[in-house]
């Protein structure tokens, strides 16, 4: 872990002291050559789960592949982010990477976290890089109210939280995520036990999110950055996930009756979000909202606590993390082009740029769940062990797939099918560094179809 | 070129109707007149950027800024009508109730088929 963990608190010394000539150079191979190590933590040996185990961090199947995705992260952020910050001032840039590698050093130590108050401190430290590049790197006047949406949201959530946790810690001696498992069950009024339960679940609700609470992310994920946008909705929302992972242990005998609300919330998002989708005219919004309803289907696999479930959404989240940052890497060649998020302004684009239509294409199927693709894995077994749960709820699984594919192929064929604008006349064309981006966003994706068993948490069998 | 003539049966639109345009009151007329002067201002800036070789980014559009900024911020002209509550009511919370509804009878049900012996799977 310390192989890892020292490499990226000492990017942000690289930063400072690199000349400006070699800032982003430098940054980059440091990070790439993080995420490379960090591919090391794939290899899960130990019978009893834990690898790499100290007194305060260690990795587990469940943690793993979420590690992997945000270290991966970083290189790619930066790659994404190389072409908007040059113009600006030096130290601005190396600010921005400063918060970008602070970030990355929370999210690992937030993965790694044994101890839940430590998970959760490291969770909440994820929220202030977030915010600043959200509301000082935003292009548009709307990104002081996003910040502000997206702090007091996530915040409101999960102040609940710590008091849950420190009663569990009060009651149970312990909140090491090794001993949990084995503690007694937190004896409380029937009454205050659900509160306290609602307490554990709301904060990671709230940040995945669910559909009543979701009102944070479309605005968060168009004012930020790409970068911002990237490690939103590639990391940040799956820290909900993982965190509700964690917690259904403790929370077990109450679940059963409280998670039908959230569930029926979960699912019926699914297919709102998606009709939403179908009728946005801004790029980012489109995905954006396309995040919550993959969310959606996740939070329903994890609320229903079976071994499928789980594998389904662990799945799930790490195929949906590749596939929205590289969606929202395309929508930013986009936006660097012409400066608007407005999808009819930038139709047609095959015509323009042809092989960026080649990932335009990989990235809208890997959304639409395309088999052989993880996505499809993900969704069909969060699918089947849903209808395990309930019969009913494969219809609106059903809808919402069918939703799903509708909006995707929606957005591929406005970007890139159709008439091209008359007045657009100075594209760029593709740059090798986008192409390069979006390569090292996707070949992971389809590596990933040859051995999903990386992904599958606990259950791999 | 051939004369053009019109099919025998064919009507004229209105606008292009010999009876109508006779009838217009000089007022009418300067109004026109202004409304289209206005309108060739408008295409004449549009070809002045469009066919300007300095331009390198996209010619901006204000109403397609407005419809793009209205499309994005409906909740701020949201008005509680009986028509808007309605829809609100019919598809954001009554599926709550109904989905809890059918997902617990369902599931109570099966339980105890389960417990009873008779669920077969």
């Amino acid at each position: 872990m310390l192989k890892i963990l020292i490499p990226t608190l000492f990017l942000l010394p690289t930063t400072w002291l690199t000349s400006s000539k070699w800032l982003w150079p430098t940054a980059l191979t440091q990070s790439m050559l993080i995420a490379l190590g960090s591919i090391t933590w794939l290899n899960n040996t130990t019978d009893t789960g834990w690898t790499a185990l100290n007194s305060y961090i260690g990795t587990d199947p469940l943690s793993t592949p979420l590690l992997v995705l945000s270290c991966w992260l970083l290189p790619l952020m930066l790659l994404a982010s190389q072409n908007h910050l040059s113009s600006e001032p030096i130290n601005r840039q190396r600010m921005y990477i400063t918060l970008l590698a602070t970030l990355q050093l929370f999210l690992i130590l937030a993965f790694g976290a044994t101890e839940m108050i430590m998970f959760y401190v490291m969770f909440e430290a994820t929220l202030i890089p977030t915010l600043l590049v959200i509301t000082r790197w935003g292009n548009q006047t709307e990104r002081l109210n996003a910040g502000t949406y997206f702090l007091f949201y996530t915040l409101a959530g999960s102040l609940p939280l710590l008091v849950a946790l420190l009663m569990l810690q009060n009651n149970t001696g312990t909140l090491s995520l090794l001993i949990i498992p084995y503690a007694k069950p937190l004896l409380l009024m029937p009454f205050g036990s659900k509160i306290w339960w609602a307490a554990c679940m709301i904060a990671f609700l709230v940040k995945m999110p669910l559909y009543g609470m979701h009102l944070w992310l479309p605005k968060a994920h168009v004012e930020a950055p790409v970068a911002g946008s990237m490690v939103l909705a590639a990391v940040l929302l799956k820290l909900g996930g993982y965190g509700m992972m964690r917690l259904m242990i403790v929370l077990d005998p109450l679940s059963k009756e409280m998670v039908y609300p959230f569930i029926v919330l979960a699912l019926w998002g699914v297919i709102m979000t998606g009709s939403i989708c179908l009728r946005q005219t801004d790029l980012k919004s489109l995905i954006a909202y396309s995040s919550v309803s993959h969310m959606g289907l996740v939070a329903g696999g994890i609320l229903i606590q079976t071994p499928w479930g789980f594998t389904g959404a662990l799945i799930l989240m790490i195929a949906h993390g590749l596939a929205s940052s590289a969606l929202f890497c395309l929508a930013n060649t986009n936006y660097e082009r012409t400066h608007s998020r407005t999808m009819l302004l930038a139709r047609g684009l095959q015509i323009a740029l042809p092989l960026m239509t080649t990932w335009w294409f990989i990235a809208s199927l890997a959304n639409l769940a395309l088999p052989p693709l993880p996505n499809l894995m993900g969704e069909l077994m969060i699918l089947t062990s849903l209808f395990n749960w309930s019969a009913w709820t494969l219809i609106l699984t059903g809808i919402g797939t069918l939703i799903t594919a509708a909006y995707s192929l929606y957005m591929f064929l406005m970007s890139q099918r159709g008439p091209l604008p008359q007045h657009m006349l100075a594209l760029p064309p593709s740059y090798t560094r986008e192409h390069l981006l979006m390569a090292l966003h996707l070949i992971p994706l389809l590596l990933i179809i040859l051995k999903p068993a990386l992904l599958w948490g606990w259950f791999a069998c | 070129m051939a004369d053009y003539r019109e099919a025998p049966l064919a009507t004229r639109p209105k606008t292009l109707d010999p009876n109508e345009y006779f009838n217009l009151s000089p007022d009418y007329r300067r109004a026109e007149a202004e409304r289209a002067a206005l309108r060739a201002g408008l295409k004449r800036q549009y070809q002045l950027q469009l066919n300007n070789p300095h331009r390198k980014e996209l010619i901006e559009d204000p109403a397609l800024n407005r419809w793009v900024y209205a499309r994005a911020n409906p909740y701020n002209h949201f008005k509680a009508t009986k028509k808007t509550s309605l829809l609100g009511a019919l598809f954001g919370v009554a599926p709550l109730f109904i989905l809890y509804y059918v997902f617990k009878t369902d599931r109570v049900r099966s339980f105890n088929w389960m417990c009873a012996g008779l669920w077969v799977c």
